[in-house]
This record gives C-alpha cells, structure tokens and sequence, in this order.
C-alpha cells in the first residue's frame, strides 16, 4: 500500500514535471538565443573597450536628434490614434456599407513594407511638382514621413480600439443613451471606457515609429534611427551604434513600462469568440457619413499610392517594369519560406507563452517577448550579429537561421497576444472535462485546446506571415550575404537606380503581397466560416 | 458507509481563503446536496475530490483510499471513477454528441465504443442528435449529454456543480427526477451543489451546509430542517 502510494506520488511529480517541461525548454531556448546576444551587445558596448570614446560622442547633437525623432513619432502616434480611434468607430459601431470590406481594405498598408509607400508618395511629389527640388522635396520629408508612417500605423490603431470597442457590453452606452445625447456617451461614456486601448495605441505607435528607418532614410532626412544604421553600416563603429541605441532602449522601455498593465491587457484582436454584444449605432446620417470617410481613407492610404506607383512605374515604358520583375524574381521563394518558417516559429513560441500564462500565470516567457519586441529592430539585428558571428556559431550566422530568430524576438509579441485574447475566451472546464476523463496533457492541447482556438492560431500565423514577409528593420541587419530577399532587394537598389525602375519593384512587391494576403485571408474565411457553423 | 472523507482541508487562492479545515464525510449510494452562497467554496470541495486542485493542508479519502495527501495528488483525476458535471457544462464545441460521449472512452482504449455510446444515447433519447454539435440543441438535452458524458465511463461518484442553475422549473424538475433513476440504474453516489435550499430540501438525502469555507452543518435532511446552528437557520428561511 505504502509503496503503491510512493509510485503514485511519483507519476504525479513527472506528470507535473512534464507540464513545466515545455515551457522550460522554450525559455531556455529564448534566453540563449534572443536574450543572450542582446545582453552579450550590451555588456560589450559598456565594459568593452572604446567605451569611454563613445560615450563623448553621446553629444548635443545627438540628443537634438533624439529630440527631432521623438517629436516626429510623438505626431505620429497622435495623428494615428486620433485617426484610429474615428475609423474604428466607424468600423466596429456604425452599420456603415460593406463594412467588413473596409475592415480588410484598411489593413493593407499595415502589411506592406513602409518604404514601398515612401516609394508611392515620392513618386506623386515628383507628379506634383513636376521635378523634385531639393528645397520643396526637403520641406515636405517631415510632413511625407508623418503621412506615410501613419498610413502604416493608422490600421495598427483601428485593430486595438476597434477591438476594445466591441468588447464594451451595450447595456453600458444604453443606459447613458436614455440619459443624455450621442456625443456626451461618445465622449464621457465610450472614450473614457477604451482609455487603456487609447494609451496602448498611442505607446506602441511612437515605438514603432521612433525606430523605424527605411522611411526617413529613403527621404534622406537624418533621424535617431538612421544616425544608429550609419554608425553600423558605414562607420562599423558597432560599439557607439549600441551605445546610441540604448538611448533608445531606455526610452521604449520606460513608456511601455509606463503603459503595461494596458498593454498587456489590450486585446490587439479578437478571433473566434463572441464576447460581449457589442452597440451598434444604426442611423443613415451616420451610416452615410461613415462610408465616404471610409472611401477617402481608402482612397488616400491605398489607391493613391498605387495609381502613382502604376504611372510611375510605366513611364518610361514596359522594360522597367520587366527588369523589376527579372530582378526580384530569385527572391520570391526565398522570401516565402522565410515568412512562412518565421511564422511558424512566432505561432509555436506565442501559443506556449499565452497558454502557460493564462493557465498556469506563467508569464516570464511572456516578459520576454515584450522586452524583445521593445528593443528596435536595428538593436536586435546588431545583437545577433555580434553574437553569432563566431566560426562555431557560422551556421546560425550564414544561414537562414539567425534571420528567423530576428523574426522570432520581434514578432513572437504579436501571436502571443492574439492567442492569448482567444485562451481567455475558452473555460478552463473545457480541459478539466477532458482531464477527468483521462484524457493525457499533450492530448488535451492538440485535441481540446487547439482546435478551439484555431481561428486565432491561423489569424496569428498570417499576420506574422505577412509581417516577416515584408520585414526590412531586423533583415537588412541580419541577411547573409547573397540571399535573395524581396524587401532588401528594393531596398538596397532604390538608391542608384532610375525611379521608374523602383516604383516598379515596389508596385510588384506590393501586387505580390496583396495576392497573398487574398489567398491568406480566403482560406481564413473558410476557416471562420467553419467554425461558426460548428459552434 | 462514507465513501469520500475530506479530512482537515484548508485551501486558499492568492490570499483569500477557500476553505478551513474542513472535515466532511459523503455517505455511499445517496444524494448530498452542498449548499451554501456563492463564493462560499461549495465547487473548491468539488474540485478537490476530483483532483483538479490541490490542497493547501489535509487528505482526501475516497472508498477508504487517500487520494490526496497535502499538496500532493496521490490518484490522478481520470483513476478516481468520477463523473462531473460542470456548471458551463463544458461540452467541447468542435465535437459532435457522438464525438463528446465517445472521446473519453477512445483514450482509455475501451473497446465496442460505437455501442456502448450508443446504447447510453438511447437510454437518454438522444440517440437521432448523435451527430449534431452542442451548439445545435436546447439547453435541456444539453445537460443530457454532459450528463451522458460523465457516465458513459461508469463512475461511481458524480459531481454535479449546479449543472441545471439555467433551466427553467420545468426541465430542472424534469432531469432530478431523471438523475435520480440513474442514481439507482448506476450505483451512483452524487455530490451536488446548488446554492437553492428549496430544491437541495426536496431531493437530498443528506445536506451539507457550508458559509465562507468553513461547515455550518452536516447530516440529513430532516437533522438540516431541525438545526440550531444561525446560518443554517438564516440560510434556510431565505
């Protein structure tokens, strides 16, 4: 009896063993490949040598830059969320025609490599003005780098209010209904309800915004980001590209540690779960107004750009637009399987993350991901190099897989978040069911808890498809040499060669992405469709 | 004869305490009601006989066998011969009726699954929605196949944690009576909670009455009506 006891408290222990032991083996696997070589750079740039002369280099000049940067991301994050917050409205309350429609019209730009749209309105400038002079093409970078970096992040915004909208049970606004008129509910009830939305939008938005540098480099405006890329490509002074980075760090960290109890708890996107009945504001006036705000937004952040790149791309004739397509032909594959292993990657580590942390308040893989989707991605792409570039590690550092792990530290965040919104939904008695019955843990996931949350585990796997696809930040850092990939191919031949040509290369870019977002979002159709019918 | 003993139990959640050192005893073959307000930690008591949580402090027993000692889960849930009945139901939604009753046998190997599932279909009427999915049937026929589930497996102890709480009289009358000609067709010993006096008064053999984690009272229904204990006074007038 007392021996039957023993084993029995044995099984238990490797069961419980067992449960820990995925989750243990991802963060160790996170730790020694992602966090590692980002705190390897840092020590390197602080206890290295040539610290001393770096850090005089952190001089006025610098910091007015930082300045200039975050003035520039401020109005950003501003022009987006405001924007957001109207569209999502728009979007999620109104009965506004083919609104569905616009749902997936709007996230176009969101997927599409910024430079391709700094490509597009640089073409219409060039329409417009006839020739780009220096002095009018200097005067409105400013404003083109605010336009097209909230074109990009202007869907970002519509997702997290437009979802935390929908979660806000109606009985909240109807009851102020019966009080008082739409505006005072819009603006006492509504706005104060989607504050931490709001905040998270506008947070996140600024990060993004103040480390990207594809947009200001290619209208040759000099900003923090860009001032970091020259240090690392032209100088190879990594030491000080750290060193100015961390700036950079501090100040992405202290605002998403400013907002992450709203961050954390934002819903980002809601797959596969009813949630609560949301309000519909069903009037014509409204309905009406809506849809030609909609209209214009589509036709401002999606169509204008494409007609420019059509025209520009054609002006000089079809061989441009041959030799565009020649070009970037090699790369197409390459750039597939990448998204596609990148993905897959991102999905795996974000489902044991979201699942440890909503069932078992596991939540230090979780910490992690936020921390390396914090951290620009110029800083991890130095990171990774510094590191892996070692003979012993030569196969991580010449092959595909040190981009992967960019992939992974940046976006692993996102399908984290997705999933974890969706394992919220899914009563914890679904698997306490199964378990009873006897049914063991790794059944239990893929047989119960997987195909619950299918709808969710896909929508992650497209956009962080679609997110890898056009990655330029982390890929231009980390790409071995002579691998073909479609952002870096435009990207590094934009600058010499003839415009006509890179409107070309971004037009195809952009029709080949648009074309498997069609095919991505098709089969996630049938997906959702699937499930509704049998839910 | 008791067949579960939860034996000085204490269990807490963050820093709220559940339950305090509880001793509380089910008899074999009869129907105990739990009864208590909500949060009072009448489904905790649930959950710890069928090993889905474990305990701060204290032992559980069940048919003369520790199965919990402390912090550790002596026999694992599925080796207890339980069927539970959650209060969500927690019909797997991807699966059809069929798919539902069949899944638990399937992992543990049983052999004739399609007949056996089907002869407890029949036995509950239900047998021409085998191939429909939960979401396509009324909230009664619902409970029949949570119902069916759990005891598709053959338990000998069901845990019900106020299953019917969203049923009209009608059908609520209608499945207690049912549940209590399973009782007798299976053998069954059932643990129900409910936080509705009424209906626990009405079909409990035995009664336990439980306030903010610790027991008021414990004992037949008769002891219950006739208890000097205030809460159970106060708790029973309401």
């Amino acid at each position: 009896m007392k021996n039957n006891s023993k084993r029995h408290c044995l099984s238990t222990m490797i069961r419980q063993q067992n449960i820990r032991i995925i989750y243990l083996v991802t963060l160790i696997l996170l730790v020694l490949f992602i966090v590692l070589p980002i705190v390897n750079v840092l020590g390197l740039t602080f206890f290295g040598v040539g610290f001393s002369e770096n850090f005089k280099e952190l001089n006025n000049d610098l910091l007015s830059l930082l300045f200039k940067s975050s003035l520039l991301a401020l109005s950003v994050a501003f022009f987006s969320t405001i924007s957001g917050v109207i569209l999502g409205f728009i979007l999620y309350k109104t009965n506004v025609k083919y609104r569905n429609f616009f749902k997936l019209l709007i996230l176009i730009p969101l997927f599409i490599s910024p430079y391709i749209l700094a490509i597009a309105w640089k073409d219409l400038s060039f329409f417009v003005f006839n020739s780009i002079e220096y002095d009018i093409y200097k005067k409105y970078s400013y404003f083109a780098i605010i336009l097209v970096h909230s074109t990009i992040y202007i869907p970002l915004s519509i997702l997290i209010i437009g979802s935390s909208m929908t979660n806000i049970s109606k009985q909240l606004e109807e009851s102020a209904l019966l009080m008082t008129d739409f505006p005072n509910v819009f603006f006492k009830i509504l706005i104060p309800l989607i504050k931490p939305a709001i905040l998270s939008s506008f947070v996140l938005i600024f990060i993004f915004s103040i480390s990207e540098f594809s947009v200001p480099s290619y209208f040759g405006i000099r900003v923090y980001t860009t001032e970091i890329f020259t240090q690392f490509s032209a100088f190879y002074n990594h030491g000080l590209a750290v060193l100015q980075s961390v700036l950079l760090i501090v100040l992405c960290m202290i605002l998403l540690l400013s907002e992450k109890k709203h961050i954390s708890e934002s819903t980002f996107l809601s797959v596969g779960t009813k949630g609560k009945e949301a309000k519909i504001y069903d009037s014509n006036r409204l309905n009406i107004i809506g849809f030609w705000i909609m209209i214009t937004v589509v036709f401002i952040m999606i169509c204008l750009p494409v007609i420019v790149l059509i025209l520009h791309s054609f002006v000089d004739g079809l061989d441009e637009f041959v030799k565009a397509f020649n070009l970037l032909l090699p790369s197409f594959g390459n750039s597939i399987l990448l998204a596609l292993l990148g993905a897959v990657c991102t999905v795996v580590i974000g489902f044991v993350a979201a699942y440890y942390s909503v069932r078992y308040n596991q939540n230090t893989i979780d910490r992690i991901l936020l921390f390396t989707f914090a951290i620009p991605s110029i800083i991890l792409g130095i990171a990774l190099i510094k590191f892996y570039n070692k003979p012993y590690l030569n196969f991580i550092y010449s092959g595909l897989g040190i981009i992967i792990l960019g992939y992974i530290g940046k976006y692993s965040f996102i399908s984290a978040k997705i999933i974890r919104n969706s394992l919220k939904q899914i009563p914890k008695s679904m698997e306490d069911a199964a378990k009873i019955q006897g049914v063991g843990y790794i059944k239990r996931i893929l047989k119960i808890v997987i195909p619950l949350i299918f709808p969710a585990i896909y929508a992650a796997f497209i956009i962080n498809f679609l997110f890898c696809l056009g990655d330029l930040g982390t890929t231009i850092m980390v790409y071995p040499p002579g691998t073909e990939i479609m952002p870096i191919k435009v990207f590094t031949i934009m600058a010499n060669a003839p415009d006509s040509l890179t409107s070309s290369m971004a037009l195809i870019v952009f029709i080949f992405t648009i074309l498997l977002i069609s095919i991505l979002f098709y089969t996630f159709k049938k997906i959702l469709t699937e499930y509704n019918v049998n839910y | 004869m008791s067949i579960i003993k939860l034996n000085n139990i204490t269990h807490s959640y963050s820093n709220a305490m559940i339950l305090n050192n509880l001793f509380l005893e089910f008899e074999k073959n009869k129907v105990t009601y739990i009864l208590g307000e909500s949060g009072s930690g009448k489904t905790t008591i649930l959950r710890l006989i069928a090993g889905l949580e474990i305990p701060q402090k204290g032992s559980i027993f069940i048919n003369n066998r520790i199965v919990t000692k402390g912090e550790t889960i002596i026999v694992q849930p599925e080796k207890r011969e339980i069927g539970f009945i959650f209060q969500d139901l927690a019909l797997w939604p991807h699966f059809t009726v069929y798919e539902n009753i069949a899944f638990g046998l399937k992992q543990r190997g049983k052999k004739h699954i399609e007949e056996t599932v089907f002869e407890i279909l029949e036995f509950f009427g239900l047998t021409d929605y085998s191939k429909k999915f939960p979401h396509q049937m009324s909230g009664g026929q619902q409970q029949m196949i949570a119902i069916a589930r759990a005891l598709v497996l053959k338990p000998t102890i069901l845990l019900m944690d106020e299953p019917l709480a969203s049923l009209d009289v009608k059908s609520k009358r209608k499945i207690l009576k049912f549940i209590s000609l399973l009782m007798k067709k299976y053998n069954l010993t059932i643990i129900y909670v409910t936080h509705d006096h009424r209906e626990a008064l009405k079909y409990a053999d035995n009664i336990a009455v439980i306030n903010k984690g610790i027991l008021q009272e414990s004992g037949s229904v008769e002891q219950i009506k006739n208890s000097k204990n205030e809460f159970v006074k106060y708790f029973l007038e309401y």
